[in-house]
């Protein structure tokens, strides 16, 4: 462990949003490196893993923006959703808007770790670290979120489907500070999934993580939304999987088909948490649970 | 970095590199060693502590996070000389044995029974799924909490 390195970084707060904005693209500009620091969850553990820092490596600049009002919060309007990027897992799931309108999103934070990980954890910095196993980032490709980000030039949003570019990439510039994430709800009572695959209930890092949200119209799907984590590269959107099912009525959907679609949206890998092949077993598995659920003989 | 903050119920200031870790601060210049070390990554949960109330791992919150906000340890559900009923239902329902991840189960167990008074069993394993325990089996230290809320209840709500 090199925790030897961890008091070594400078941190700081900002102000302000702008403030913050400003920070990071005058460091930008001078090449120097700055972490916006929320619950650590991620950013911790990495650093508490890594080996000792060469003497020459200079440090990046922490900013603390775990309690900045412009980054939290959780709004509905007019059928939007509007979660702050530094809003904690926990109290995505005990609020009011959450529970009535967007199920799956309790279900996922209730999986996503033990209480004190989701005490900690946001989507923000989920999505800043960008890692594939991350189960709140595929309820964000479920939902087909756009992801609100902010520089120095202004804000823009950014749809899930242009987000990640790579392993760890993504479209976001490095200037750029992730301030929400907004999320179109679908109709009160459409049908999703949560299913989360791990070695234990709680603390466990995925194997697989299906996050699914439907709309049916008589025996068609007409909206879908799938998102897989720890599948692929990148969360996997499960493309294919999506344009079969909303290509024909579900009595029409058979599981020859829809497996031979889901083993074409992912590349998964072997690693210390599962295997290339029961991960496309559990792939498959789950997505055929879900079409079950909405009536598809699979 | 000058950081106050409110520990056990006691305004505290120390001056530390604000990226030391919440649960180095504890265990050395704030001198609260109860907190335990398990995996040092957010695992385990020993080093559980309670920041505004909710259960945290003090391996993963730095010192410079915790300006002008609550932390409780275990210390602070005790007094220097009696139990409090919480650690004393353990002790008298076979809830702890080896020790270490006791302190971060009793955190654990607070903040469960500050928001539930009469929590299930599944609630009760649901609220300690992130202390690992490798002693007890975890039943009894199901039961241990059980029976505290029990007493807490009966005592009308005083822990």
């Amino acid at each position: 462990m090199s925790l030897a390195d961890l008091p070594l970084h400078d941190m700081r707060r900002a102000a302000s949003l702008d403030a913050l904005c400003g920070l990071v693209s005058e460091r930008h500009a001078r090449g120097e490196a700055t972490v916006l620091l929320a619950g650590g969850t991620d950013w911790v553990v990495e650093q508490e893993l890594k080996p000792p820092r060469p003497d020459a490596d200079p440090l990046p600049l922490v900013v603390d923006v775990s309690r900045m009002d412009e980054l939290r919060g959780i709004t509905v309007t007019r059928g939007l959703l509007r979660i702050g990027a530094a809003t904690t897992y926990l109290e995505m799931r005990r609020h009011p808007a959450i529970l009535e309108r967007a199920p799956m999103l309790v279900e996922m934070a209730r999986e996503l770790g033990a209480i004190q990980i989701q005490a900690r954890g946001t989507l923000g910095g989920n999505l800043a670290t960008a890692s594939p196993a991350a189960d709140g980032v595929a309820a964000l490709a479920a939902y087909d979120a756009s992801i609100v980000v902010k520089s120095v030039r202004g804000e823009r949003r950014i749809p899930f489907s242009a987000l990640q570019t790579g392993y760890k990439q993504s479209s976001r510039a490095p200037d750029e500070v992730i301030v929400a994430v907004e999320i179109a709800l679908p109709p009160e009572g459409s049908p999703w999934i949560w299913r989360k695959v791990g070695t234990r209930r709680a603390q466990a890092i995925s194997k697989v993580a299906l996050a699914g949200i439907a709309v049916r119209s008589e025996d068609r799907v007409v909206r879908l939304g799938l998102g897989m984590a720890s599948v692929a590269p990148v969360t996997a959107t499960l493309f294919q999987t999506r344009a079969l099912v909303l290509s024909r009525p579900l009595p029409a959907i058979t599981a020859d088909a829809l497996d031979a679609a889901v083993l074409s949206d992912i590349a998964p890998i072997d690693d210390v948490r599962s295997t290339r092949e029961y991960r496309k077993h559990a792939a498959k598995a789950v997505v055929r649970g879900f079409l079950r659920d909405l009536g598809a003989p699979v | 970095m000058k950081i106050t903050l409110t520990l056990n119920g006691l305004s505290r200031e120390v001056d530390l590199p604000p990226l030391v870790r919440l649960l180095d601060a504890l265990r050395g210049p704030l001198g609260l060693p109860g907190t335990k070390e398990g995996c040092g990554e957010g695992e385990c949960g020993s080093c559980t502590v309670l920041l505004d109330g909710a259960p945290v791992n003090a391996c993963l919150v730095s010192i410079g996070q915790c300006e002008g906000r609550a932390v409780t340890t275990v210390e602070g559900l005790s007094d220097a000389t009696h139990l409090g009923p919480l650690a004393r239902c353990f002790v008298d329902h076979g809830g702890a044995q080896c020790g270490i991840c006791t302190p971060g189960m009793l955190i654990s167990a607070e903040a469960l029974l500050a928001r539930r008074p009469e929590p299930s069993d599944e609630e009760i394993r649901e609220a300690i799924a992130g202390n690992l325990c490798r002693c007890t089996g975890y039943q009894r230290i199901v039961d241990s909490i059980r029976e505290a809320s029990r007493e807490r209840r009966q005592a009308g709500g005083a822990s």
